[in-house]
């Protein structure tokens, strides 16, 4: 338990003393001024949730070969945690683009596959509620984990390949190309932070399955007597 | 015996199968060609703007036909339990799956070519100049949706609501088949064609891609 | 200071949604367990 207390306080810390560096430590980028801070955001945010679904993909996996739960509760954690981030990438990117474009969507090409990855584990976790049983549940969802997460690879190759046919405006500039020492510490920070904090939730969900699955069961022999 | 054989034996009840009431094949086309037309209500083309989004919408009426043609994929194991019957008959689950997806290819692809004087008569765009190569994006393609909607199908079949269970999944798993299909597509058919051997490559690794997902984890969609 | 208020927005949502979801996770915690505590009270003792 306190093992658990201590991840959410540094979690939070970090959190703290990255949104800090990109308001003040950062400097303001020259073309696009203020609003490129939320660069620091968004970004860490994806790279975050992209780790979350990887992790997740890793839990269905281990499920498949091993059959043990605890992966399976991996796997949910991962997937929900990771939706949750890519949620907030989805959210911050129109949020950067109205000022700039004066349009809220722009089928850039990360965000348009942003969208897609977000849809697969959204299916992903509906997939899990039409299934009763939790043992063909897991392996069901495992499986379609395991197909989504290497679909994530073709699904932005395919969109960047097609964006280059039909170009729209990019979010944030070629992302990465002109980041200055400073901006690119403060970037790194941000994402070390954001993962942290990811790992927090991760382990809260997943404490939380494990927990559901104890009760489950407490419940069951409860009903056999 | 071998995989080679099994598949055969299997494809052909699969084929034969269908080809006893042809429900499928019938059913499949004129929904295709009932998306088509709705497509042109809904947007009203001009004859250059149907060149542009004819073939996208195209792709669009295969997907939308492929999610709802695969649903009896597994579904119809399910009736008589003829699975576990197939699974003990051959030795390689993977030849079950070989069987289906070839089957669902070619039931695919004779819909498309049956759609496709249709399609070049009312979207105006003539298809001629380029058939190869339009055939063989359609194959690719078709092949891609094929291997994802019958390893999803057998997802499907084991869960609740699947009727709308299997579009869910398969339409956001299809994106890059349907980005890259229409794209090429379009080019294709455009008034000077262009061959995007970049976006047919990528259909290819795409199917491989898939095909090798299917054949190391088939055996456990078909876990009893 | 022009885009401000966007910036400000910007973090205010999403670390409200992140701030939502684990609200969620606790209040399911939170839950559970004393559905959990109430069943082992439940159970005979020999458990």
């Amino acid at each position: 338990m306190s093992k658990r207390i201590i991840l959410a306080a540094v979690a939070f810390l970090l959190v703290v003393a990255a949104a800090y560096a990109s308001f003040f430590i950062a400097p303001t980028e020259r073309t696009m001024g203020l609003i490129q801070r939320i660069f620091y955001f968004h970004v860490s945010s994806a790279w975050a949730g992209f780790t979350a679904f990887f992790l997740c993909f890793l839990g269905n996996l281990m499920y498949v070969w091993k059959r043990e739960q605890k992966y399976d509760w991996l796997g949910v954690s991962g997937a929900e945690v990771g939706l949750a981030f890519t949620t907030v990438v989805l959210i911050t990117g129109p949020i950067w683009a109205h000022p700039v474009w004066g349009i809220w969507w722009t089928w850039d090409a990360r965000l348009t596959s942003t969208f897609v990855l977000w849809l697969l584990y959204v299916s992903y976790l509906l997939l899990r509620t039409l299934v009763d049983e939790p043992d063909r549940r897991a392996l069901l969802s495992s499986l379609f984990g395991i197909f989504a997460f290497i679909d994530v690879p073709l699904v932005f190759g395919a969109i960047r390949w097609w964006r280059t046919q039909h170009p729209q405006p990019v979010i944030m500039g070629g992302q990465g190309s002109g980041l200055e020492p400073t901006m690119k510490a403060v970037f790194f920070f941000s994402a070390f932070a954001m993962h942290v904090f990811m790992a927090f939730l991760i382990v809260e969900r997943y404490s939380l399955e494990k927990m559901h699955t104890e009760a489950d069961l407490l419940a069951r022999e409860l009903e056999a007597q | 015996m071998s995989l080679f054989s099994n598949t055969a034996v299997l494809l052909n009840k699969e084929l034969r199968t269908e080809f006893r009431s042809r429900e499928l094949l019938t059913t499949t086309v004129v929904f295709i060609l009932v998306v088509l037309i709705l497509f042109s209500f809904a947007i009203s083309p001009t004859s250059e703007e149907s060149r542009e989004f004819g073939p996208g919408l195209l792709w669009l009426a295969i997907l939308f036909a492929a999610s709802l043609m695969l649903q009896p994929c597994f579904l119809r194991e399910q009736g008589n339990d003829t699975l576990s019957s197939l699974r003990l008959a051959v030795g390689d689950p993977f030849s079950i799956f070989l069987a289906k997806l070839i089957a669902n290819t070619l039931f695919l692809l004779v819909t498309e070519i049956l759609m496709l004087p249709l399609f070049a008569i009312f979207y105006n765009i003539p298809i001629f100049p380029e058939l190869h190569y339009l055939l063989l994006v359609l194959f690719l393609g078709s092949l891609g949706i094929s291997v994802a909607g019958t390893a999803l199908s057998a997802i499907s079949a084991q869960a609740r609501m699947r009727e709308l269970l299997l579009p869910l999944l398969l339409l956001p798993l299809l994106t890059p088949v349907l980005v890259v299909s229409a794209t090429v597509s379009v080019s294709l058919l455009d008034r000077q064609p262009v061959v995007q051997w970049k976006g047919i490559a990528f259909l290819a690794v795409f199917d491989l891609v898939f095909l090798t997902a299917l054949w190391l984890f088939g055996e456990y969609l078909l876990e009893e | 200071m022009k885009n401000l208020d966007s910036v400000f927005a910007a973090y205010l949502i999403g670390w409200g949604a992140y701030f939502v979801f684990y609200l969620t996770i606790a209040k399911r915690t939170a839950n559970l367990r004393a559905e959990l505590d109430r069943i082992k009270n439940s159970l005979p003792h020999a458990k």
